[in-house]
């Protein structure tokens, strides 16, 4: 597949792209490196290099001082939410990616909806869905509005790689298993889904993080208790201390631990299956 | 390296592509030998196969007289001159790919055109001499439609217009074939022969397809596991095999082994188990009283016969159980399993209509005889 | 492109002319089971993104009146939002980060994901960069904001870095708290928007075409060029909607990177909700919803997104 050079080696383009490939790895994640760096500075520790200090000092402060609001129930909301959002997404995900198999009326209006909720600006739906329960008189929560709020924002997604999935996915395996008298819901119980796991695990993923890290929509639509990027986002109006770094590393490490497990699990699926196609 | 050289460079001998391998080898990093010391001459102006299993390094030798890879030993000489370490167009050949690899974006007649677009021949021009070539092809009518829209054959015609509008000296075709069903594929390989004709350049065609190859080719090259087994006209390939490989690959005939009793006259006089006697002709024999000998005899000139009880068997004949019988339109393919000398199974083709005036049954003991001028002496393998 | 219908609505139609049958359904061209299963994320979609956006635009026709806000049908908020300097300085502001975030997104999205398809050799190891390159993706993007702080400041690392190996003497002050640090981060936090698709594109182009190309005496370039870039245009238009609406959308990265001194079109809607100035707000929101809708047109002429994202098997 790759582009080879007829002596057999890798031609000069190779290099010179693969440096690009490297610095922009870099980019990428050197900035979050400092920062996990600089959470780990002693009390004498300021917002910049160079590093003053070694201790979890700011770790500390996150839990005691007054910077932070209820991080411990935001943390809490969060994840709950999260799981929440990730169970949703994937279940009603995996259900629209088999409807677009088939022809159905309205599949097109559907689907430019879905792209809609991509590209609406994430604050505007916000402000919309803070409206909406305002005119219907309703309270938000992050239980309800927000939940509605990230779910316009993972559902797309979800679909999207569903859409993908399926699209590799010969009809012959379900065709198979009706051969052999397997009735439409254990074909699904026992063929469509253990195949399509990695695909599941990676649709749960994307659930679980965009939701954890959902900002812009959920702004205005959560209500009065916070969620851990809403925190972020009032200590960023006041930057005075490495604590809100601090938790940055909290934050992030929880996010790297899910996704962790989720990649881990794909890949342990993968290996067992020996040469499936990956998603 | 002059990658946008149109004509071919004036040499020793007239351009028309004649192509010469000497000690052609290919080596992997990882220490496959795909190509094991090749030396080989096809002349120019002529319609050459490459023929053998899949693995037998027939597309690797295409590939690298196509420039596309590089051979770690050798040379590669068109009309007289080493082109190794040459681009494709630089040295004069095209090459039509296995998948068609047409550029899906593009109509027929860009596809066409692509080699002078990128040379920088001004759009006019380019698209008159696309034109002409896709006239050639017959694809005039549709030179406006993209490859999607196509099917197999006209896209098959499409990657050749887009090969010779280029002028190459040798065209190399890449199992052009394969991916057609049989009634185009046979249209196919008619409306390729006639092509080179026309155009007096070189083709060199890889298949694993022995009746393609031998319809086709004025020079039929068997290989495998990376070397040349035999390169003889289609007639010579088919009739006389030279080896027990080629013989057996190329399915005409059955290979029997005998042990040496006597050469006299021109005869030799063989004997098999189970107290067989073969009698070949030979003009010349090295082999000593005793030697093994491998032998070849043509499966069309057989008849076949019920079995009789009697002591002595006739020379040139075995006998066996039918195994199989299997009608091909023009003839029969009857199977026997017949022991030892033959290596177990012998195959015989039998003319169709006389075979239905008496036909055989399956598990019927017949026995087949042959005259000793429809056997040859092979190299063992 | 869609699938062939599902077979569970095949049914059997009555053939001859006196026969009776107990039941005969007829073939419907469309799929029940299909329509059931995709209704409930349908329900979703429409509650939480049509509705609110109708409500946005009822909202922008009300009338705010002594802090309160009443149901009316003026279009004072509108006259206000278009006629206003400031909108105007917005957009243009705007316009110019997005142009020069998805420029610098185009160039380096596409030369990693060319990288990425055509140049690793084993399809494993093709993968796991590509997921080295997502998985800042699903961290947060306000964290991977703030980490440029410290970086590009006067004292930051940067600027250290700079200077202790002489090249400059005085610290750069553009770094932070200009379009430049703007820029940065949009690139940083977007750019994966556009590797994918273009990814995905690329990934469907025959390999076989490289030698083609060559084959015909094309260089590396004109095969990039004339082969590669035409078949991944449907992924660069895709990225570029993302990387667009992304852009124009934001409202946090502009503030803090540039020192709160910015603002952007979206931002203004913020101060006017903090200041529960909601109709006004939601008439800006219209006119940013139709200005991306025009521009999200523009570029979908390019490319088929129905047929680019829906894969036939």
């Amino acid at each position: 597949m790759a582009i080879t050079a007829p002596s057999g080696g890798r031609p000069w383009t190779f290099y010179a792209l693969a440096a690009i490939f490297v610095a922009y790895v870099i980019f990428l994640y050197g900035p979050m490196l400092c920062i996990y760096v600089l959470s780990f500075q002693g009390p004498e520790g300021a917002l910049s290099f160079p590093m003053r200090g070694l201790s979890l000092h700011w770790f500390d402060e996150l839990w005691t001082g007054g910077d932070t609001g209820d991080l411990a129930g935001a943390i809490g909301r969060s994840l709950v939410l999260a799981v929440l959002v990730m169970v949703l997404t994937v279940v009603l995900s995996f259900a629209a990616g088999m409807a677009f198999r088939a022809d159905f009326p309205g599949s097109s209006w559907l689907f430019y909806l879905i792209i809609a909720s991509l590209v609406v600006p994430g604050y505007v739906l916000g402000i919309g869905i803070g409206l909406m329960f305002q005119l219907l008189g309703w309270q938000t929560d992050w239980y309800s509005s927000a939940l509605g709020a990230q779910l316009s924002w993972t559902l797309p997604f979800g679909l999207l790689i569903m859409f993908a999935v399926f699209g590799r996915f010969s009809r012959s395996y379900e065709e198979a298993s009706r051969d052999l008298g397997a009735g439409p819901l254990q074909t699904l119980r026992l063929v469509v889904v253990p195949m399509l796991l990695p695909g599941i695990i990676a649709v749960a993923l994307f659930g679980f993080t965009l939701s954890y890290d959902e900002f812009a929509r959920t702004l205005q639509s959560v209500g009065s208790d916070n969620t851990v990027p809403i925190e972020i986002w009032s200590m960023t109006q006041n930057v005075t201390s490495p604590s809100i770094y601090a938790l940055g590393t909290v934050t992030t490490a929880l996010s790297f631990v899910v996704i962790g497990v989720a990649l881990g699990s794909i890949a342990l699926i993968q290996r067992r299956r020996q040469g499936a196609t990956p998603l | 390296m002059n990658a946008l050289s149109a004509a071919p460079k004036p040499g020793i001998a007239p351009a028309i592509g004649t192509v010469e391998l000497a000690g052609i080898a290919k080596r992997y990093p990882n220490g496959t030998l795909a190509v094991n010391g090749i030396d080989l001459r096809i002349e120019g102006g002529t319609y050459c196969c490459l023929l053998g299993p899949s693995g037998c390094g027939k597309t690797t030798l295409l590939r690298m007289i196509a420039g596309h890879e590089n051979p770690t030993d050798g040379e590669i000489r068109i009309d007289g001159m080493n082109v190794v370490g040459q681009s494709p167009r630089g040295r004069g050949t095209a090459m039509m790919f296995q998948s068609y690899a047409l550029f899906p974006h593009l109509t027929v007649r860009d596809n066409v055109a692509f080699s002078l677009r990128v040379r920088g021949v001004a759009r006019d021009a380019r698209i008159a001499e696309a034109d002409r070539v896709i006239e050639q092809v017959q694809l005039g009518a549709l030179a406006e439609r993209l490859p999607g829209q196509l099917s197999g054959g006209q896209q098959q015609r499409v990657a050749l217009a887009r090969a010779i509008i280029t002028k190459p000296r040798v065209l190399l075709l890449d199992e052009p074939l394969s991916a057609l069903d049989e009634f185009l594929r046979l249209q196919m390989r008619a409306e390729l022969k006639d092509m080179q004709k026309s155009l007096g350049i070189t083709f060199i065609h890889v298949t694993h397809t022995q009746l393609e190859a031998v319809a086709v080719a004025d020079q039929v090259v068997v290989m495998a596991h990376g070397s040349v087994r035999q390169s003889a006209d289609a007639r010579g390939i088919y009739a006389e095999p030279h080896s027990a490989y080629v013989a057996r690959f190329m399915g005409g005939q059955n290979v029997l082994v005998g042990r040496v009793e006597a050469f006299a006259a021109g005869t030799l006089t063989l004997s098999g188990a189970g107290g067989r006697t073969f009698l070949l002709r030979v003009r010349e024999n090295e082999a000593k009283a005793g030697d093994t000998v491998t032998f070849a005899v043509r499966r069309d000139h057989i008849l076949l016969m019920r079995a009789a009880m009697d002591g002595v068997a006739p020379p040139n004949c075995v006998t066996g159980s039918i195994r199989a019988i299997e009608y091909q339109g023009t003839f029969v393919k009857v199977t026997l399993a017949a022991g030892a000398a033959t290596g177990g199974e012998f195959v015989a083709y039998l003319e169709e209509g006389g075979y239905f005036k008496t036909p055989f049954m399956v598990g019927e003991t017949v026995a087949c005889s042959w005259s000793a001028d429809d056997a040859q002496v092979v190299a063992a393998d | 492109m869609l699938l062939a219908r599902d077979d569970n609505t095949m049914g059997e139609l009555d053939g001859g002319p006196a026969a009776v049958t107990p039941h005969c359904r007829r073939e419907r061209s469309w799929s029940l089971s299909s329509l059931i299963m995709a209704i409930p994320l349908a329900i979703i979609l429409l509650a939480f993104v049509v509705a609110p956006l109708i409500s946005v635009v009822a909202v922008s026709v009300f009338r705010y009146d002594n802090f309160a806000v009443v149901p009316a049908f003026t279009f004072e908020n509108y006259q206000s939002v278009l006629t206003s300097g400031l909108t105007l300085s917005l957009y243009l502001t705007m316009i110019k980060l997005a142009a020069v975030t998805w420029a610098a997104t185009l160039v380096i999205g596409f030369l990693v994901a060319y990288f990425l398809v055509f140049h690793v050799r084993s399809k494993l190891i093709a993968i796991g960069l590509f997921l080295v390159c997502t998985v800042p993706f699903w961290t947060s993007n306000i964290i991977r904001m703030i980490a440029w702080l410290p970086l590009l400041g006067k004292q930051g690392a940067i600027n250290a870095a700079l200077m202790a190996t002489g090249i400059i003497h005085q610290p750069l002050q553009f770094l932070l708290y200009s379009d430049f640090s703007v820029v940065v981060s949009y690139v940083n936090l977007f750019t994966i928007f556009m590797i994918v698709p273009i990814f995905n594109a690329m990934s469907r182009v025959d390999p076989a075409l490289f030698e083609a190309a060559v084959d015909a005496g094309a260089s590396r370039l004109q095969t990039m060029l004339l082969v590669v870039v035409p078949l991944a245009k449907s992924g660069i238009a895709l990225g570029s909607v993302f990387v667009i609406t992304l852009v124009m959308g934001d409202f946090y990265v502009v503030k803090i990177m540039s020192g709160g001194g910015a603002a952007s079109v979206v931002s203004a809607m913020v101060d006017d909700i903090s200041t529960l100035l909601f109709p006004h707000a939601a008439a800006s929101a219209v006119v940013l919803l139709v200005v991306l809708t025009l521009l999200i047109a523009a570029i979908m002429r390019v490319v088929d997104i129905r047929r680019e994202l829906v894969r036939d098997r």
